[in-house]
């Protein structure tokens, strides 16, 4: 993400037309319709699209409503999950100036896993209500401590933070799996929950951690702004008013809340958080309230497709959507491997 | 992105001080001549003590262990009763197998990191160890009975290297696009792990993440003679490559002015260094950060140029071993896989190298 520091780098030339944009929401809407669709229709019994239409629209036999209500939490659960990676991630990358980072790669859903391990483990912690506050916990200390390491010295490449990332990754891996083989009963919960599923939850699951998602994402709103005017650097920010610092720390503030409210619900899924930020950022430009609004449409929708083409590819078993988002998201990060610039 | 130095004659002379430490020569009859220091000459033995030390430790102590005084009549194969249970069947073995996967860990991590010139290039960090990981756990899960698991973790092992190498599009020699792609990588074949530890019954799972771990537990004799025979094989192979790289880590340019072929030995180091750890990995799992470690300390111990591939394989067998002590003697946790010990504690120091190396104004 490098912002060009031209002759007027002013708000119009980082925005696109009202024509275009209209047209880029109403596609997105669209897509998030479809996917919100799909993810009521398909399961592993097979539902024709004709009956859950009815059942949406208030109709069908009773056997079918069972059916497909059963899909709705899991269907609301992957709207909250996508939109808090979507905006977290979206956050992450601006405030770093970096198009690598992301909550998964930055090692705070790592923390996020920890917290909740250490709490279900030491202290018989137990139901979503009480786990999500010990996830946020983790989250807030890792997402600190990683931007600490990456930043030591002054300067922050790409790499170094991701670097500090895959470092704390590591030593809580170790800790959280030690902790679960150890305790027979925490890893037979803990094996379920760390793959990223957005089956086999109710609606609890949302109900718990809504009030974080709102939290971040309201302040993810207040703050973008604040963000276009960091964009063109420290110091022009300051000079318009804007205190770099205090948009960091809030900004970081509410990416971690965004990221430990949705590893709470459904568990650590990776490289949505990475992926959704690139695609908005080609449709919209750099603007971040446009950034943060289109990624509210489109990690939903992404997230809710993932864990379709899981439910479809190996019915009537099921391939969990952490592992779909990591197979799609990975190759992606190789194809930016290859084509990141300079010796480094 | 700035982790990539330039490599050239300033570069060399700042990393490579020129020796004021004495020089002796170790000769082996008419044939082998090398060249040594003598404060790395006393630091290997000091390792080698420590080594002993931490052997004799790994048998004797513990409620089961066998007792000091009766050591050496074990050692010569008078044992009976518990005692020789213990040295064959339990402990024998394992410490064994230790010493031969950390010394293979430890060179493979030497030849490695000799190649990129970075603590970051090492095999472990760059998802070998993941790659083995998902090789194990889809052998277990889809073709459990054909293939034995550490062939499937070779495999994975191997191919995880591959898709890392083609990604990267410029092979293993640009640090940041390397760890990058290795976390890539790491982050398909860890999914694909979780999805297998998911899928398996209870217990099963249980046995497949202490060995994706990597794990000394219960290993065979049969495992320390594949061990030892990669190991023997590959350290004189090793030697040979030793000069080469050292002139290698002084830049491309000043290694063909020197006469040297940078890219075959590249080739030969790596391919060298994949079978060590892929062959370690098939006896005892992905014991993380052993490749990392030992390396950069032997460096820090040497303090000097050069691969330091001997004084690698000496601490990485140290590492294990003593990290295998701790497995089996710390209270807290009952019977861990090593490699949770190692990947705690190497991860933290990767931390601080990283910390201390980006202090560095130069960086």
């Amino acid at each position: 993400m490098t912002v060009s520091t031209s002759a007027r780098p002013g708000p119009a030339a980082l925005r696109r037309g009202p024509a275009a944009l209209s047209l880029a929401a109403l596609v997105c809407l669209v897509l998030l319709a479809l996917a919100l669709f799909a993810s009521v229709m398909f399961g592993s019994k097979q539902t024709p699209a004709a009956d859950v239409l009815r059942v949406v629209t208030g109709g069908g036999d009773e056997y079918l409503r069972t059916v497909v209500e059963s899909r709705y939490p899991r269907t609301v659960l992957g709207v909250l999950a996508g939109l808090c990676l979507a905006v977290a991630g979206t956050l992450m990358q601006g405030i770093t100036r970096n198009p690598l980072a992301e909550p998964g790669i930055l090692g705070i859903n790592a923390g996020a896993s920890a917290g909740v391990v250490s709490a279900t483990a030491f202290l018989g912690v137990s139901g979503q209500r009480d786990t999500v506050w010990w996830a946020l916990a983790g989250a807030l200390v890792t997402g600190v401590a990683v931007y600490a390491i990456g930043t030591a010295g002054g300067g922050s490449s790409p790499v170094r933070l991701v670097l500090a990332g895959a470092v704390l990754s590591a030593v809580l891996g170790a800790y959280i799996q030690g902790v679960a083989l150890s305790r027979p009963r925490v890893f037979d919960t803990y094996r379920y929950w760390v793959v990223g599923a957005l089956g086999g939850r109710g609606f609890d699951a949302a109900w718990s951690v809504l009030p974080f998602a709102v939290a971040g994402l309201l302040l993810a709103l207040v703050l973008a702004p604040g963000l276009n005017a960091m964009a063109m650097g420290d110091d022009k920010a300051a000079s318009l008013g804007v205190s770099p610092v205090r948009i960091k720390g809030a900004g970081l503030l509410a990416a971690t809340l965004l990221s430990a409210a949705a590893t709470a619900a459904v568990g650590p899924i990776a490289f949505v958080g990475l992926a959704v930020p690139h695609l908005v950022r080609m449709v919209v430009g750099a603007d971040f309230r446009l950034q943060i609004a289109f990624s509210t449409l489109v990690g939903p929708s992404l997230l809710l497709l993932a864990d379709v083409v899981g439910r479809v590819l190996l019915r009537p078993e099921e391939l969990m959507v952490g592992v779909v988002t990591a197979f799609v998201g990975a190759p992606a990060l190789l194809l930016a491997v290859r084509r990141m610039r300079g010796p480094a | 992105m700035n982790t990539a130095r330039p490599a050239g004659t300033a570069e060399a002379a700042r990393s490579h001080p020129a020796p004021r430490q004495r020089r002796g020569v170790v000769r082996i009859g008419p044939w082998v001549s090398v060249p040594v220091r003598r404060s790395t000459l006393v630091a290997g033995a000091v390792a080698l003590v420590l080594l002993c030390a931490c052997a004799v430790a790994t048998l004797t102590l513990g409620r089961l262990g066998i007792g000091l005084a009766e050591l050496p009549s074990a050692l010569m194969g008078e044992a009976t009763g518990k005692d020789a249970f213990v040295l064959n069947r339990l402990r024998g073995p394992r410490l064994v197998v230790a010493v031969a996967t950390g010394a293979a860990f430890g060179l493979s991590g030497a030849l490695f990191q000799s190649v990129t010139r970075n603590p970051l290039g090492s095999p472990d960090v760059i998802g070998l160890g993941a790659g083995a990981g998902a090789g194990a756990a889809a052998t277990a899960l889809f073709l459990p009975d054909t293939l034995p698991v550490s062939v499937g973790a070779l495999l994975g092992a191997v191919l995880a290297m591959a898709l890392v190498y083609v990604s990267t599009g410029t092979g293993f020699r640009s640090p940041g696009r390397l760890v990058v792609a290795g976390i890539g990588v790491a982050a398909m074949a860890t999914a694909l792990t979780q999805y297998v530890v998911y899928a398996v019954e209870r217990d099963k799972a249980s046995a497949l993440t202490a060995y994706i771990n990597g794990s000394l537990a219960a290993r065979s004799w049969d495992d320390a003679a594949t061990i030892w025979t990669v190991l023997l094989v590959c350290l004189p192979l090793a030697a040979l490559l030793a000069r080469p790289l050292g002139i290698g880590e002084m830049g491309d340019d000043i290694s063909t002015g020197l006469g040297s072929r940078p890219g075959r030995i590249t080739t030969a180091a790596v391919l060298l260094s994949i079978v060590l750890s892929a062959g370690a990995v098939s006896v005892a799992g992905p014991i993380a950060f052993v490749s990392l470690t030992a390396p950069q300390i032997a460096k820090r111990v040497t303090r000097g140029g050069g691969p330091h591939l001997m004084m690698s394989t000496l601490l990485g067998a140290l590492l294990l071993v003593v990290a295998d002590l701790a497995a089996q003697q710390l209270p807290f946790f009952d019977n861990l896989p090593v490699g949770l010990y190692t990947m705690a504690v190497g991860g933290a120091y990767l931390g601080w190298l990283l910390v201390r190396e980006w202090r560095r104004p130069a960086v």
